[in-house]
Order: C-alpha cells, then structure tokens, then sequence
C-alpha cells in the first residue's frame, strides 16, 4: 500500500495527531510517529491505515478516487456572487470605543449614500445571476437611512424570486417605519450585545438611558419575532471580559443558542485600545475557559448551546464541505460569493478590508458602483487566499481544516509573507483546532453530550475519533 | 392490498401501453386531445368500465375507475390482464426490468428465475406517460444484466422528459470503465442507483450474496461510480451476519465512501429467501438498537446523510424515529392489530404485509 503522507502535531496530553492533505485524522504516539518515519509499519498499522483510507494500492482504485474526492470537496469553489453586504451610511447614533469601521457621527454630512450611488448599486444587483440574494444591510447604523434599505429591498424583491434581508442594527432607535421595515418575513436582525448590562454600557451605550432603550428594544423584538429571527455576537474585550455565565443566561433568555464570541477586531478605533500585553494568549485562554463553561453548563442545564465559530471548526474537521466560515475557507476566493459596498459606492473584497481602508492605512478598495469589479486588483489579493503553498501550513497538521486572512495579515503587519506561525490569525485558529481535537478525544459524558448536540447527533462515543494504539 | 395487476377484456391482438383517463368532469365536445396511448372512459357500471381510444377498446374489471384515473397500464389481451405500470397517485412505482440476477442473496425477497422478457419498449412508453415530477423505480432480478438496454432507455427517457427522474436498484456488479461513454449521456443527476453493501469485511458480503469476489467487484465499481459524479444510496439490509459489523461499515463509509448521497439501514422483508432463512437472519433491532444507533451517528457526524429503512417507529428509540421515514411501498405496507390506536401510525411505514406474526420485533406496540 503506497501511504499518503501525514502531518502531526503533539497533543497536550502527550499523544500525537496524525492528518492527510485530505483531512483524515487519527491519533497515535512516538511509536507510531517512529515506525512511520523509519519505514518500519507493522501490519497492523498498515492494516489502521487502510481502513481509515491513508493509503491506495492503484491509482483510480476505490481508496485513491475517495481520497481524491475527499480533497477536492474540502476545498472552496468559487460562488455565484450572490451576497452584498451594503453600507447606505457611515453615521451612526452610538460611539462604541471599539467600533471597527470609525463610524461618523450621526448628524455629519457625506457619509451615506447618494442619489447616483443608489442608482449604481441597483444597477449593479441587476446584473447578479440570481434566482437567490442575500442582502446584508450594515453601517454605520442603516436604520438611519431607512428609505434606501426599502429602496434596496423593494427592488430585490422585484428583481430575484428568493430574497433574504439582514439589518445590523444597534436596535438604539426604532420608529414605527423600521417596525415595519423589520417585521417582514424576508428580513432578519442581527445585533450587538456584549453579554451583561455593565459590560454593553461601557463598551457601547455609555448612559442608561441609552442602554434603557437597547433592551426595551431586544425585548420588544424578541417578544414580536419568532425564533431564527434575531442573531446577536458580544464583541469582548480581552482586558475585561462580560460575566460569562450573565452572557449566556442573558442570550438564553433572549432565544438566542448560538453565541459568536468576538474578541475585538484590530481595525478603526480599535486600534487605539490598549488590550495589554500577550492579547492572543489571554484571549485563546478566555476562548477555551468559554467552551468549558458551555459543555458544563449544557450537561447541566440540559439546554444546549454553543459557540458559532467553534462548531464551525467542528464540523469543518469531520466533514467535507462545511467551510461556511470565510476563516475556514480554503481557497478564500475574494469578491467570488459575496462583495462590500461601502457608503460611497467603493467595492470591497470583505468589511474588514473596508475597516482598514477606511482608516487610511492601505486601499483595498476593489473598484466602485460607476466602474465595476476591479478583477486585477482581486486576482493580486487571491494570489495569497490559499494555504496550500504557504511554507509553514505545509507542515502544518490543521492545514486541511484551516484557511487564511490576508486581509488580517494586512491590516496587523502591512504584509501577507510574515511567518504564518507569528500571525493573530495561525495563533488563533491553532488553538481553536487543539481545542477542537482536545474535546473530540475527551470521554467525559457532558463533553460527549455537547459534541454530538453541536454535531446534530444523537449520540458522541468515544470510538467515533479515530485511535490507533 | 394494492391491485398491481387488474382483470381487463381488449379487441387487441398484442400486448400495449395504455394511459386511462376519466375525464368525468369534461364534456366531450371540449375534452382535451387524448395522447394516441389514452383511453378516455366512456361507461362506468357496477363490475366494469369500458375505455376507448386510438389503440382500441378496453375493458377494465372489478376496480373503481376512479383509483385508475391516470394510471399506465401494459395491457395483455391473450391473458385478459393488466399490469398497472404507473400508478398515477403513487410514489412508489418500479419497473421490473428482469428477474434474472447473477447473486443469490440469503434474504432476497424475489428470488432469480431464469427466463427473460424484454420489456424495455414498453417501459419506455409507460415512463414517457408518467405523471409529472415523477420518480420511477427500476429493479430486478438484476436491471444491469441488460445493461445497454437500460442505458439506451434511461438516455432517452430523461432527454424527452426532464421533469422525471429514476432510482435503479442494482447489485453493482456489472459497470465498467466500457461504460463510461453510454453514462455520460445519461442525466445522472436525476438518476440514484440503490446499490447493497453488506459489510466491509469480503467474506461476509460475499457470502450473504452468494457470490465469491462480489466485494471486490463491488468496490472498483463504486469508485467508477465515484468517478462519474453518480449519486448512490448504500444499502445495508441488517441481518444477523452482518449486524456486529456495522459500526464497522460506517467507519469505511466515512473514511472510504464519503461520496455516496445517503446510506440506508434497512430491516428484512419476509419474503422470497428472506422468509425462507427468517430465523437464522432475522436481525431484533428493537433489542439491539444500540449498534444500529452508534452506526447511524458515526456517518451523520461526517456530514453524510444515513436513514432507516422500512423499520417499523415503535421499534425505534424516539431520538431516532426521525430518521425513519416510512419508505414501505404503499401496496405492500399492513399495520397489526398492535398498531391500533398508535399515535405515530399517519408517519409510520408499518409492517411487510407477509410480516410473520410470531416473529420478529421483542419491542412491538403502539405508542400513546
């Protein structure tokens, strides 16, 4: 049998993780590390090997046509352009400390859209292949400019059989106009609450009046709306993280499962914010101390909830196509499913890439409403959107689950060729995904219990990972 | 049960396809214009209904026409009979294209005989007629014995009509890389090959089908298949020989068949060899649901969709009922006095009408 190779990586407790280019994994030791390295396999391991499929005997035999289509289904195809994430205004009605974009204040001029923008924007709708889009209206806050999202969505509907409208509003300020605007089937929210009333007053509202009006506001909708209807992500602060227990009893309380923990992105103003030092380590702690309180607190409460981002690396490991996050998308195409466009009518390949551009440190504008799509300047961002040459994933044994982000990279070191090893993003998702197989080997019942909820599954035993002794 | 086959009187000399239409509701100044394989109904009584069309006169007996609007029946005058091909409200129609096979499966509900008629001309015009958005099964015996025929027929059916679509049950013995050039003519998103795996170890598979090298056969097959892009349902019938091994099988269905569109755990049908080696196969998955269960899970938890088949819901733990559909065709599916008064029974499959009585599920019984 010709054995594909394996990557590895020492576990924490002292085992090592072994995975092909095609994401089979298993989890072994040195003997096993040594035999392999030395040509010594016994039968038995050759045997562990076969049936787990690290090797074939001829091309296009059964194990060599799965292993290929194992492969290519972990990785990213390109997309119909079909998702638009829209900025109409700039302004904003709150001055969060950490807001990403430097929002401007809300009684400025020449921060939304204008007559011709609207008209370009439409125009540009027009030409997506449809029959579906999805329409992400952000800002700024965009409930500021209420009669350009009806405008959008009025011509959506008309345009596309099947549409569906996210509002990223602040919820601050709802008249009887958004009312309406949000109560349509088509149209979601997704909002902002940073876990407890303390921690969303001092990182967002800053009087309780205004933080008054936040929660009447969630509680209105949430009493209004069926459930699926409102999302909602703290944005946490690595120097003084919400009460986690308070988080989740609250978004429980508020219908909302599935909690995107969010450390503070390191564009616009945050980049002023002084987090203290070791950032990446503190926060890949606070990150893992979440997960073990959720698997606690579902076995617990038998209620189960998680954490989006790391479900989605999850089930990035064990399955083929589950690459939903843009993190973990391999090759991550820009401008391919979705694009930005911002309040003057520029495109973007991501908001991220809108955040830096908007503080001047580098254009990663990619062309405007009135020109089009620049394909060059996408084609010279997709040069880096794939981790498959890079020097360091090569080795890496995540490299089949991972992805990449240049724009980060950008943003955080002015370049794309740093040593991915000393990067936030490669810091990050490696301690995500030992986090991921920590738990995926653990054989306590209320890890179990959370990992087969997470996965959709009735049932997580201790033999579904892989083991060769 | 179901009436597959109808008493008819014809003036034809040879066997056809015919669609019947009532038209009850229509004058006939403004009925529309009959297909020349209709018959539209022209006198309903008491014991007969009489149809008239371009292929001539029929009489159907001893069923309301009101059950056969719209059905596509191959009339055969010599024997006075009518296999209903189509039935217009049902989601289960299946052509059988032969009754040969080439494997003698220990629970095979239709065992293999010898002869053959090719039926394929006719089955060509009854899918031609079939009510729209319609799935027509295809089984055996063995459909890809004749292969090039079923091929040939599958080709032209899906380009006339690109609304329908097919499910071929087939051992997998019979593709190779000769096939290639006649299946990628063939629409292979609307067609599902319903393809039995019994175990990964060889032995065993083999000898549940009675054919040694079947196995491996199988597996090069299965990567031809891979290569195609053509959508496969694994068939797993669990059985006594097989049950131990199945978390086994889902742990090569991850890891080595991760391209199938789903996989089936199905219970026997007592019928055929199946009722013949009942108590040395019969497989109590309503005692020994655990293995079954942790299988289920394994391959769910890689994204791949896996079912149960034709298990009765009472025999399965709740947490898993939703993944039983009732996928017993409608004209042999029978509920037992048992399932009086069950709550599940509109979403249930039931039982095999030949399900023995003292035989079979430990756990039986409705559920309140």
């Amino acid at each position: 049998m010709n054995i594909w190779p394996l990557r590895f990586r020492e576990l924490s407790n002292g085992s090592t993780l072994f995975a092909d280019d095609a994401g089979g994994f298993f989890r072994s030791g040195q003997g096993f590390l040594s035999r392999y390295a030395t040509d010594d396999l016994t039968a038995a391991d050759v045997a562990f090997l076969r049936e787990g499929n690290h090797g074939f005997d001829c091309e296009f035999d059964l194990s060599w046509t799965s292993f290929a289509y194992r492969w290519a289904r972990r990785q990213s195809k390109p997309q119909n352009l079909s998702y638009a994430i829209l900025v109409p205004t700039l302004r904003c009605n709150l001055t969060c400390g950490y807001c990403q974009v430097s929002r401007a204040p809300e009684n400025s001029r020449g921060f939304d859209w204008s007559e011709e923008t609207l008209a370009g924007v439409l125009a540009f709708l027009s030409g997506l292949d449809g029959p579906d889009v999805k329409i992400e209206f952000q800002g700024g806050e965009p409930l500021l400019r209420i009669d350009l999202l009806e405008a959008v969505r009025d011509y959506c509907r008309g345009r596309f059989s099947n549409t569906q409208f996210v509002v990223c509003t602040n919820l601050q300020a709802l008249d009887a106009r958004a009312w309406a605007f949000l109560d349509a089937e088509d149209t979601f929210i997704s909002t902002s609450f940073d876990g407890d009333r303390t921690t969303h007053e001092r990182q967002r509202t800053h009087s309780a009046d205004a933080t008054d009006a936040f929660f009447q506001n969630l509680e209105a909708a949430v009493s209004r709306y069926p459930a699926g209807k409102i999302s909602a992500l703290p944005t946490v602060d690595v120097a003084k993280p919400p009460d986690f227990h308070a988080l989740l009893d609250n978004f429980e309380r508020y219908g909302i499962r599935s909690v995107y923990l969010r450390p503070i992105n390191y564009q616009g103003f945050a980049r002023k914010l002084d987090q203290g030092d070791n950032v990446l380590v503190r926060w890949n702690r606070l990150h893992s101390e979440f997960i073990e309180l959720l698997i606690a607190r579902n076995y617990q409460t038998g209620q189960f909830m998680e954490e989006y981002y790391f479900v989605q690396c999850l089930k990035r490991v064990l399955r083929l196509d589950a690459d939903n996050h843009v993190d973990i998308r391999n090759p991550n195409f820009f401008a391919a499913d979705y694009v930005v466009i911002d309040h003057d009518g520029k495109f973007y390949p991501t908001d991220e890439a809108r955040m830096l551009s908007r503080i001047g440190r580098v254009d990663l504008s990619i062309g405007d409403v009135a020109a089009g799509i620049d394909r060059a300047k996408v084609a010279l961002l997709n040069s880096g959107a794939s981790n498959h040459f890079d020097p360091d994933c090569i080795h890496c044994v995540y490299q089949p689950f991972c992805g990449t982000d240049v724009i980060d990279d950008i943003s955080r070191y002015g370049r794309i060729d740093v040593a991915r090893r000393d990067t936030w993003f490669c810091g990050r998702q490696l301690s995500i995904f030992d986090k991921v197989f920590e738990i995926l080997y653990r054989q306590d019942k209320p890890t179990r219990a959370s990992v087969a909820a997470w996965l959709g599954v009735n049932s997580w035993s201790a033999d579904m990972a892989p083991v060769h002794s | 049960m179901i009436p597959l086959r109808i008493k008819v009187e014809t003036n034809a000399d040879r066997p056809y396809v015919v669609r019947l239409r009532s038209l009850e509701a229509e004058a006939w100044d403004s009925a529309p214009t009959l297909h020349p394989s209709e018959a539209a109904l022209k006198h309903a009584g008491p014991d007969a209904a009489d149809y008239a069309g371009e292929g001539g006169r029929l009489r159907v007996l001893g069923i309301d026409p009101s059950k056969v609007d719209g059905d596509v029946l191959l009339v055969n005058p010599s024997r006075g009979t009518a296999d209903r091909l189509i039935r217009s409200s049902s989601q289960h129609n299946t052509f059988l294209v032969t009754e040969r096979c080439d494997q003698v499966c220990l629970m095979c509900s239709q065992p293999p005989k010898k002869h053959h008629f090719d039926l394929f001309p006719y089955f060509e015009t009854a899918a031609l007629l079939a009510p729209e958005h319609a799935t027509i099964g295809i089984s055996g015996g063995e459909p890809t014995l004749f292969k090039t025929e079923l091929f040939r027929f599958l080709q032209r059916v899906l380009e006339a009509r690109p609304d329908i679509s097919f499910h071929v049950l087939t051992n997998g013995q019979h593709f190779d890389e000769e096939d290639l050039n006649a299946l990628s003519h063939i629409d292979l998103g609307r067609v599902v090959w319903g393809i039995p795996l019994y175990s990964s170890d060889a032995g065993v598979h083999d000898e549940i089908v009675g054919k040694e090298g079947a196995h491996a056969q199988l597996l090069r097959n299965l990567a031809l298949m891979c290569r195609l892009g053509a959508q496969i349902e694994l068939r797993t019938v669990l059985m006594r020989p097989n049950a131990d091994g199945l978390p086994g099988l889902a742990r090569v269905i991850g890891s080595t068949l991760p391209f199938i569109r789903t996989w089936a755990v199905m219970q026997m049908e007592n019928i055929g060899f199946g009722r013949m080696n009942w108590k040395s196969l019969f497989f109590d998955s309503s005692e020994g649901f655990e293995l079954v269960g942790r299988s289920i899970d394994f391959v769910r938890s890689r994204g791949i969709d896996a079912w149960l088949y034709n298990f009765p819901l009472c025999t399965v733990p709740p947490e898993y009922r939703h993944l039983a559909p009732a996928t017993i065709s409608d004209w042999k599916r029978a509920y037992r006095v048992e399932c009086e008064g069950c709550s599940l029974k509109e979403a249930c499959g039931g039982f095999f009408e030949w399900h023995p009585r003292d035989h079979g599920y430990s756990r039986l019984g409705a559920v309140q």
